[in-house]
């Protein structure tokens, strides 16, 4: 008996903001993902954890529809953001895509100064209508990015000049100018040092004050860290989705625990 | 299940086993084939460019006659009112008859003692001579009735003789110049009345006819290739990059575009000359554009250039790494902003290099234009652009193809030059290339 997934809502104290009933993801004819339902809270982080390859950095993708940019890429399902169907027609993902914010597994700055990385989202979106407005949105982005102190006198210079660490704080950065409600960060450690990591998982835990965050990571350690909800992704499939504490201390699917002890994966 | 481990060679590392020492010597092998076949290469490139440059350089000195011209009222402007137009009444038959009395004169005065006839002293200087005269003298009618000292181009069989193309033996074979008349110009050239000076005529004249290869230039053959090389420009690099950033980023992947990508590449490998043909079935046939014009010559080379640019854009777009568009995608951008604001910037050195290399071997392509008739003689200047590009103009490689044909080996050395001149053209424009991508590389 395999199938224990708790596709009931979970986040009965948080507010539910994005909910997954049923996705369904093929690239080509391979079927990445089966039948996922999940509710991701507010204001909170939400790890997904899962040996490589099983879907969850897919599924992240599909959240702001990322995967609308990957030919032989079919996203099935619902998911809804704020209970609106971010598949309906009338849905323009650009417009999804500022109110769902990415950072990428490897940092990727733009080979702009690091003034026009940040502000480039505010600009393309007309955020800031004028230039000390913007000055504003960068400074307060860069500064929620713990990266304000580190390129102040130097926001002029090229943004690929800046260590990897910062780098990933730039990224961070650029995805929270626009103010996102969302922020889903595809392993944003992996190419990282642990010094680097510490400050990044600083980070998220507070961004967690005014996002809903979803982070995919390789580390256990890290989703224990980090999120309040874990959900364990096995093979294109949802397999356990609970409280961080009780996915790690009290997993429900053996698969869960073989994963966690280390006996998969 | 215990691993046995496997290394590479027991015992000292002092000894070089034999395994390595193999390795060693396939690697020093394959470094002096290396170096072997680039000091191939260069040698080669020396040999072609000391052979261009020595034949070709003379064709940038020619051969002058100094000497005072007495411009008399009585033959230049029989009117007396110095009005241009009663002065073009004389032709260049009357200016030619003062040259040759002014050439006599000067020789006598000179104190030559040659048996030569008047005739011969006549063809001393160049067909064209009496036709650079009067044209000095209509630009300027105040000098009539003055006495004035002219350069004029000498005969090119004399010409060939100060640069060695002509020797008395062969002027005892040639119809065309005595051995006296070549003993004449030993005695100018030692009286300062004869000298090779810089002939700035062979880049802004035009072609000339087969007896006066001294005047031939390459003015309308430069303004042709240059008229040809900006329809190029303007057709050939928004199309291109139009239709790469179009298959590369926007288009999906499907049966069609697979076919017309092997299309496209397919199209890079046709023949030049096919697309001459085609040009002078569609273009000239067909659409009814004039024969020898730039228009045609830069239609049939746009197309002709269209694969290589495509090819390099689409190269440069791969080049751009996909998390850049990421990036730019998952901060909502659209499609088209990732591109152009992004993608595009970072590709932009990958695109001007294939573009600048494009248009340099349009520059040097040679088939097409003889199929549309870029090789006819033209001695007038096109006009301006837009109009300009209707008028008949030959174009550089053509230009060169053309004086090989000709008999007088007076032209052959003029080839060379234009040959100096092509490549002249062809070095800065991949310099440019080379400078846009240092100036434009960005790292990420």
């Amino acid at each position: 008996m395999y199938d224990m997934r708790m596709p009931k809502p979970l986040a009965a104290a948080a507010a539910c903001k994005v909910s997954a009933r049923g996705v369904q993801v093929y690239y080509g004819a391979t079927h990445a993902l089966r039948d996922v339902d999940i509710d991701i809270a507010d204001r909170a982080v939400t790890a997904f954890i899962g040996p490589s390859g099983c879907g969850k950095s897919t599924f992240l993708r599909c959240l702001n529809r990322m995967n609308d940019t990957i030919p032989g890429c079919r996203v099935l399902g619902d998911i809804r953001l704020d209970g609106e169907d971010i598949h309906d027609p009338r849905v323009d993902p650009v417009q999804l895509r500022a109110r769902v914010g990415m950072v990428f597994q490897k940092p990727n700055p733009f080979p702009k100064s690091i003034y026009d990385n940040v502000a480039y989202g505010p600009r393309i979106h007309g955020l800031a209508p004028t230039r000390a407005d913007l000055d504003v949105v960068v400074e307060r982005s860069l500064r929620r990015a713990a990266l304000w102190n580190d390129v102040k006198d130097r926001l002029h210079e090229s943004g690929t000049g800046l260590s990897g660490g910062q780098q990933q704080r730039l990224c961070i950065a650029r995805a929270i100018a626009t103010s996102p409600e969302v922020l889903l960060m595809d392993e944003p450690c992996s190419a990282l040092d642990p010094i680097a990591t510490a400050q990044i998982e600083e980070l998220i835990h507070e961004l967690a004050d005014q996002f809903s965050v979803v982070i995919v990571t390789h580390s256990m350690q890290q989703a224990s860290r980090v999120s309040q909800h874990t959900a364990f992704f096995h093979l294109g499939e949802l397999v356990e989705y609970g409280d961080t504490e009780t996915v790690f201390t009290n997993p429900v699917d053996p698969r869960t625990e073989n994963y966690i002890t280390g006996r998969i994966g | 299940m215990s691993m046995t481990p496997v290394t590479a060679g027991a015992g000292s590392l002092f000894a070089r086993d034999p395994r390595t020492a193999r390795r060693r010597a396939a690697e020093a092998r394959f470094r002096a084939y290396g170096m072997g076949a680039v000091l191939v290469g260069v040698a080669a490139l020396l040999l072609l460019l000391s052979s261009v440059l020595s034949s070709g350089l003379g064709a940038f000195r020619q051969t002058q006659i100094h000497i005072p011209v007495m411009l008399a009222e009585s033959a230049l402007d029989p009117s007396g009112t110095r009005d241009p137009a009663a002065m073009r009444k004389v032709t260049t038959i009357g200016y030619g008859k003062v040259i040759d009395a002014a050439l006599k004169d000067a020789i006598a005065q000179a104190g030559i003692a040659l048996p030569l006839t008047d005739a011969e002293i006549a063809a001393m200087v160049s067909k064209e001579a009496p036709a650079q005269l009067r044209n000095k003298v209509l630009a300027e009618p105040a000098l009539v009735g003055g006495t004035v000292q002219v350069s004029l181009l000498a005969n090119g069989r004399i010409d060939g003789y100060l640069k060695g193309r002509v020797t008395m033996d062969s002027a005892q074979l040639d119809r065309n110049v005595t051995p006296q008349q070549l003993l004449l110009a030993d005695e100018m050239v030692a009286r300062g009345m004869m000298s090779r000076d810089f002939n700035p005529g062979f880049l802004t004249a035009p072609d000339a006819s087969d007896l006066r290869p001294e005047a031939a230039g390459l003015g309308v053959a430069i303004l042709g290739s240059a008229y040809m090389m900006l329809i190029v420009l303007g057709l050939a690099l928004p199309l291109g990059v139009a239709s790469s950033i179009y298959l590369e980023e926007f288009a999906p992947k499907n049966r069609w575009t697979d076919l017309i990508e092997v299309n496209i590449a397919n199209l890079a490998a046709v023949p030049s000359i096919v697309f001459g043909v085609l040009g002078l079935a569609i273009f000239i046939n067909f659409a009814g554009l004039p024969q020898s014009a730039p228009i045609v010559g830069g239609l049939v080379l746009t197309l002709m250039t269209l694969p290589t640019i495509i090819i390099a854009t689409r190269a440069a777009l791969k080049a751009v790494p996909p998390s850049i568009r990421d990036a730019a995608l998952g901060v909502g951008a659209s499609r088209m902003q990732a591109v152009f604001h992004h993608v595009l910037p970072l590709a932009a050195p990958g695109i001007l290099t294939g573009a600048i290399i494009g248009l340099a071997q349009a520059l040097g392509e040679t088939a097409p234009l003889l199929l549309i008739g870029m090789v006819a003689f033209v001695r007038e200047f096109p006009s301006a652009p837009p109009e300009g590009f209707f008028d008949p103009a030959p174009a550089l490689p053509a230009q060169i193809y053309n004086w090989t044909q000709r008999a007088d080996p007076a032209f052959v050395e003029r080839a060379w030059g234009a040959i100096i001149v092509l490549l002249g053209f062809l070095l800065v424009m991949n310099a440019a290339a080379i400078l846009l991508r240092r100036r434009f590389e960005r790292r990420w």
